[in-house]
Parts: C-alpha cells; sequence; structure tokens
C-alpha cells in the first residue's frame, strides 16, 4: 500500500492531498504487530522515566492496571471513560480516510454536547421517546456544524485544517465561557462551576448495569450509541459509494478528481460527519454522565482521539481497542496517583511516547523506502 | 462602562504585560516557519520554560541561570521536533501533538512529584521590573510603561532585530530561501539542514523565554497548564502578522489588547446588558481565521513550511 504512487501536488489547494497524513493511514497495514509495539516501547521509556523520577515503575503499572481492571465496578469506569474517546477517535479517523488532519475533534465534542444540553434542558418536559431523539439530533448536528465549517473554508478557500481545527478548538472554549458564566445558557444555582441547566429526565440515557449486579455503575446506555457508531463508521466507509468516494479522495484527491469524485465536495461532508461524530460523544457525556454542560467540561478527550486514531490505525476494531486502553490509563491513572503516589501525569506521558514512536515509525518506513517517491505534508496554511 | 476602562493607562500596561508572551511564542513561530519547518510545539516548549525555570530558580536563587535553564528546557523539547521533522521527516504535525501532550504531562507529572500539592516555593528568584523612573511624572506614560517587566522590553527589542535580521542580512534571506525553496537554496550552497535546526532551536528558545516570563516575571510561581494555549494564541499571531516579526507584535498586541479588555470590562454594562467579556477571548482565533480565509488581508506561509527537505545528494 506504501508504494501508491504519489499524485503530483501542483493543483489548486483545495485539490491537494496530505499524503503523509496518508501515510499514516496505511502504515500500520501489517496488522496489531506495530501498534502493539509501540505501545510497549511506550511504556518501556515510561517505566524508565518513572525510574529516573525516584519511584517504582512496577508498582506504579501494577496500580494501573489494578485501578483500571481491578473491579467489575473499575471495569465498568474504565468503558465510561473509553466511550468518548472512541467517538472523537472516529472523528479523527474519517478525516484521516479522506486525507484531512482533523486536530478539532475536542471544539466538536463541545458543540456537541453544548447543542444536548441546550435541547436536553429546553425541551425538558417532553418524555424520553421524544426528547431522547431530539438530543441526539442536536448533540450530532452540533458537531456537523462545527467540523462543516473547518471543510467548508478548506474546500472553498483552501485553508488548512490543521490551522482552523485548532483556532476553533479554542474559540469554543470562551463561548463556553460566555454561555455558561454570564450567556443564555447559565443555570441560576451551579454551584461554584459554572453550569447550564440540567438536562429533562428524558435526556438522561439510563445505566445499563443493575446495582445488584456492579454497585453505582454509571456505565450508561451511550455503549450502545458508540457501538453502533463504529458499525456506521465500518459500513460507511467500506459499504457504500459514498464511503468508497471519501476514500479515494484520501488515497489521492487529484486522482479522484479525474475519476469524476469532487474532492471540495467530500471534503466539506466528512468533516461534517467527523464533527458527528464528536458531537455524539458530547452529546453522551452530557446525556450518560453529567446531565448538564459545565466549565473545563471534558477538557483532552480530542487530544487524546489523535492518539487513539492513529494507534487503532484509522480502523474500526483499531479504535476501539484504542480507546479502551486509553480509558485504561484514564481511570487507573486516577487510583495511581491515590494508591501508588505516582502523579496519574505518568499517563500523559505514555501517551505521548505512544505517538512519538508512531511518528517515528513512519520515519523508519520512509528510510527504508525508495527515497524520493514521497511528497510532504502540505504545509500548515 | 467608561472611556477609562477601554484606553486607560492602565489598560495599555495590561496590553503589553499580556502581549509579550504572545508576541514570544509568534517570533518563534516565525522564525521556524520561516525557514520550513512548523512547530506546533511552542506550547510545550513554553510550558517546560514556565517548570525548569521555576525549579532552576528554585535550587540556584538565581534568576540568570533560572532563565538560562528556562530557554534550554525549551530548546530541549525543540530538539526532539527538529529531529524528528529535519531528520527523521516524520510528519510534524504528529511530532509537535506528541510533545505538547509530552511537555504537560511531565511538567505536572514533576510538579506533582517535587512540591506536591503545596505549590512551588514562595520566595523565588523573579525576573526584574524595569523602573523607569525618569518617567514617572508623565501622565499615561508613565502608568504605561515605567513599571514593565525586563522581558517586555526584551521581547519588543527582539522583535526590532529579528525583523531586521530576516529582511535586511544575507543570513535572512538564506533563512528564508530555505522556507520558500530549499532546493534552489541548496543549489547555491546554504545548508539547508543546518538552518532549519538553528530555527526550529531558536523558536524552542523564544517561546520558552515568554514561558520564563509567565513563572519568572508575572506571577513567581507554577501551576499546571499554566501556558494555557499561549503558544497557539503566538501560532495565530504568527499567521495574522504574515510571518514577520513586526507582523507579529502588532497582532501580538491586538490580541494582548482583547485580553486586557476582558479583565478592565469585567462586570460593565452598557445600558442595562451586561457585555459579554468573555466572547473578547475568541477574538485572536476568529481573527486567525479570517486572515488565513482571505477575508482579512491575504496571509501566505512560506512556500515549503512543513515540507521535509531530502538534500539532492541522496535523491
Amino acid at each position: 500500500m506504501t508504494q501508491l504512487q504519489e499524485p503530483a501536488t501542483t493543483g489548486p489547494g483545495a485539490e491537494r492531498p496530505a499524503p503523509s497524513v496518508r501515510q499514516l493511514t496505511f502504515q500500520f497495514a501489517a496488522g496489531p504487530a506495530i501498534p502493539v509495539l509501540s505501545v510497549v516501547i511506550a511504556l518501556v521509556l515510561g517505566a524508565i522515566f518513572v525510574l529516573f523520577s525516584g519511584n517504582d515503575p512496577l508498582r506504579a503499572y501494577a496500580a494501573l492496571v489494578q485501578g483500571a481492571f481491578g473491579t467489575p465496578y473499575d471495569i465498568t469506569e474504565t468503558i465510561v471513560s473509553a466511550i468518548p474517546l472512541v467517538l472523537t477517535g472516529l472523528a479523527v479517523a474519517v478525516a484521516f480516510r479522506t486525507g484531512l488532519f482533523n486536530i478539532g475533534a475536542q471544539g466538536q465534542l463541545l458543540v456537541g454536547a453544548l447543542g444536548a444540553g441546550w435541547a436536553g434542558a429546553q425541551f425538558a418536559s417532553l418524555p424520553g421517546f421524544l426528547l431522547m431523539p431530539i438530543v441526539i439530533v442536536f448533540g450530532i448536528g452540533g458537531g456537523a456544524l462545527y467540523g462543516g465549517i473547518v471543510g467548508l473554508l478548506k474546500a472553498v478557500r483552501g485553508v488548512n485544517e490543521v490551522i482552523t481545527t485548532i483556532m476553533l478548538n479554542y474559540t469554543i472554549v470562551f463561548v463556553i465561557h460566555w454561555l455558561l458564566q454570564a450567556g443564555p445558557m447559565t443555570a441560576q444555582n451551579a454551584f461554584g462551576t459554572p453550569a447550564s441547566t440540567p438536562i429533562g429526565a428524558g435526556a438522561r440515557l439510563p445505566v445499563i448495569i443493575p446495582n445488584e449486579l456492579v454497585l453505582f455503575s454509571r456505565l450508561h446506555a451511550g455503549l450502545f450509541l458508540a457501538a453502533l457508531a463504529v458499525a456506521f463508521f465500518w459500513f460507511l466507509l467500506w459499504h457504500t459509494p459514498l464511503g468508497y468516494r471519501l476514500r479515494a479522495v484520501g488515497l489521492g484527491a487529484r486522482a479522484a478528481a479525474q475519476a469524476g469524485i469532487d474532492p471540495a465536495r467530500h471534503m466539506i461532508l466528512v468533516m461534517a460527519i467527523a464533527g458527528g461524530f464528536a458531537g455524539l460523544g458530547g452529546m453522551i457525556e452530557v446525556s450518560g454522565v453529567f446531565g448538564r454542560v459545565y466549565d473545563g467540561f471534558s477538557s483532552s478527550y480530542g487530544f487524546d482521539a489523535i492518539a487513539v486514531a492513529l494507534l487503532g490505525k484509522n480502523s474500526p476494531l483499531g479504535i476501539v481497542f484504542a480507546a479502551l486502553l486509553f480509558g485504561a490509563f484514564v481511570h487507573g491513572g486516577a487510583y495511581m496517583q491515590s494508591h501508588a503516589g505516582i502523579s496519574s501525569n505518568l499517563v500523559a506521558i505514555i501517551q505521548a511516547f505512544v505517538l512519538f514512536v508512531i511518528a517515528a515509525e513512519s520515519l523508519v518506513r520512509s528510510l527504508t523506502r525508495r527515497r524520493g517517491a514521497r511528497k510532504p505534508m502540505e504545509a500548515i496554511a | 462602562m467608561t472611556w477609562e476602562m477601554v484606553v486607560g493607562a492602565s489598560v495599555f500596561a495590561a496590553m503589553l504585560r499580556l502581549a509579550a508572551p504572545i508576541a514570544l511564542a509568534a517570533l518563534g513561530g516565525t522564525m521556524t516557519e520561516r525557514s520550513g519547518v512548523t512547530n506546533i510545539a511552542l506550547e510545550g516548549s513554553m510550558l517546560v520554560g514556565c517548570f525548569f525555570g521555576v525549579v532552576a530558580a528554585d535550587r540556584t536563587h538565581n534568576v540568570w541561570i533560572a532563565l538560562a535553564v528556562a530557554l534550554l528546557a525549551g530548546m530541549a523539547l525543540a530538539a526532539l521536533h527538529a529531529y524528528a521533522s529535519i531528520t527523521l521527516r516524520a510528519d510534524q504535525i504528529v511530532s509537535g501533538m506528541a510533545l505538547n501532550i509530552l511537555a504537560l504531562g511531565l511538567t505536572t507529572y514533576l510538579d506533582y512529584q517535587m512540591y506536591g500539592t503545596t505549590g512551588t516555593p514562595a520566595d523565588l528568584a523573579a525576573v526584574p521590573d524595569l523602573h523607569l523612573t525618569f518617567l514617572n511624572g508623565i501622565p499615561y506614560v508613565g502608568e504605561a510603561i515605567a513599571d514593565q517587566n525586563s522581558i517586555v522590553w526584551a521581547s519588543l527589542l527582539l522583535v526590532v532585530a529579528l525583523q531586521v535580521f530576516l529582511f535586511r542580512t544575507v543570513l535572512g534571506l538564506r533563512w528564508r530561501a530555505v522556507g520558500e525553496h530549499p532546493r534552489a537554496a541548496e543549489t547555491v550552497g546554504v545548508d539547508v539542514r543546518r538552518i532549519r535546526y538553528a530555527a526550529v532551536l531558536a523558536s524552542g528558545a523564544l517561546a520558552a523565554l515568554g514561558g520564563a516570563y509567565l513563572s519568572l516575571g508575572v506571577v513567581h510561581s507554577f501551576t499546571d497548564g499554566m501556558t494555557g494555549g499561549r503558544g497557539f494564541i503566538g501560532l495565530a499571531a504568527m499567521i495574522f502578522g504574515r510571518w514577520t516579526p513586526l507582523g507579529a507584535l502588532a497582532a501580538s498586541l491586538i490580541f494582548g489588547y482583547g485580553n486586557a479588555l476582558s479583565t478592565s470590562l469585567q462586570g460593565a454594562t452598557v445600558g442595562d446588558t451586561k457585555l459579554p467579556v468573555q466572547l473578547l477571548g475568541t477574538l485572536p482565533y476568529i481573527l486567525t481565521i479570517l486572515a488565513v480565509a482571505g477575508f482579512v488581508g491575504r496571509s501566505r506561509a512560506p512556500a515549503a513550511d512543513g515540507v521535509p527537505y531530502e538534500t539532492e545528494g541522496h535523491a
């Protein structure tokens, strides 16, 4: 797959593919060996780091595993942490498949959460069978809109999506400050942290594990929505004409254009789809976990998503496993900090190593491949 | 709402204070992207500058050593990015993201292990303010600029110096040539890799100076993630300033002014409505998107920006 002929990169901005993104898409074509290896390398690097900072790495990792999987409750909490990562991972991956680098899953998730939080509070009195679909539509719609802007600017004005998504991630943070501190969504009785009005009972995703099985489990029906989203991702990309065209654009926008596929249109579309995935993730967090939007909501899921997508090879199953791994990091990390006295931020360090090793993996290939065959990623802007 | 809240000397002073770290990050971005390497790890360099500056100030009680350590930390992170993107020709965005996560994880981790929940020591050596006492009598000017931190002045000097360097010196011309057309630059004997390495390291140092300013110049302590995205605002200022040092400064001043307003207008009202000051925070990002999209001027990146280069000898 890595030997694909590169198209010329001299076309108009909107038609220029991002080859190194494609390269990242296909570099793991050899199966799960390399992702697993990159995690192992990252864990070893993390262990060395723990050792140098004067702690016992085995104790750290034991606590991490204990925290993530030690009890049935912990297992359900790990899954709760993994659900938004699955959705944002899909948001990054579907864009990668179309040759776009979506750094904006974070912002798209937040807009989805806002949409769901607003609709869930606005129509709170509606019964669940009416309210739930409305909230889902607002969540997906909010994210899709925010992602669609990125695709539109890329298609119409040739604006690099990396820039737009970074800027939009920060833009929404301040919009949320306003909405929740002094704006139309501010709740009257938010204690301390600015928050929105709670959503109606009909907008809450129910807990799916009965108390008799796992006491106080928070594992909610968002799990099914996430599973549906994964299935949709797989079906869309590999079993529909649209998915075929999206992947064609990702493999080479110019070649796709020759075959009558309009890359610009598909870039707008795929960014809206990507935003929809992330927006659904935001909706699930609001409806399944928090019951409202509050300031400082889900601060890093969107960035973890890049690691999830790359580690999961942009494939449906890969994303699920990668999200579970990072979900385990998130939940187990808190336990590691409280029980082994090792900062839960060790997890972020390991995650950074994972990403770095993935980047390095692509370079090993680029070194062994015939030189001169590869054109670089387009410029930022 | 009063005029004092909008154009008062204290607002002007706050604008300079808030613009300085953004300008330093933007200068870093300008230097590296002019040579053709995208570095979104400026945020990370800034953060390690913040943290290791504080650690060094705590250990040595010498602010100059602390500053040097801060710059070295920023350059160390940048060196990883340089190695990944220049030597290994890895994806520069992925490498930058990884380093940003690494910087946040590393500083937060070490902060917890070294200072626990008590926070960094209170009696840190600080970068001194520059008291221009001869200005004190002058209305407005005195309050606006007489007591700024030394790093604020240093950043203004750096803007001028780097503007001259990039556009009025031979090395600056080569620097830009490498960012526009590395193959052409190489054929006339310019060492593309060396300039790019220098540029990425310089960007790390500049961003880290901005970070050290925050921790050692302004608040005299370290808190987790205290850069709060200023490295990214710096990238925005770089783009909005069209990849020139002077432009970057102008953009940083605009963004800094927006920041200053969102503080000074806190709780202010027009008629009966409270001003949505929080929305002022969106200004840098929206202006930048508009600039890149060509709605506010046209911002164009160096042609070879973000493009790894293979020397002809290897082809």
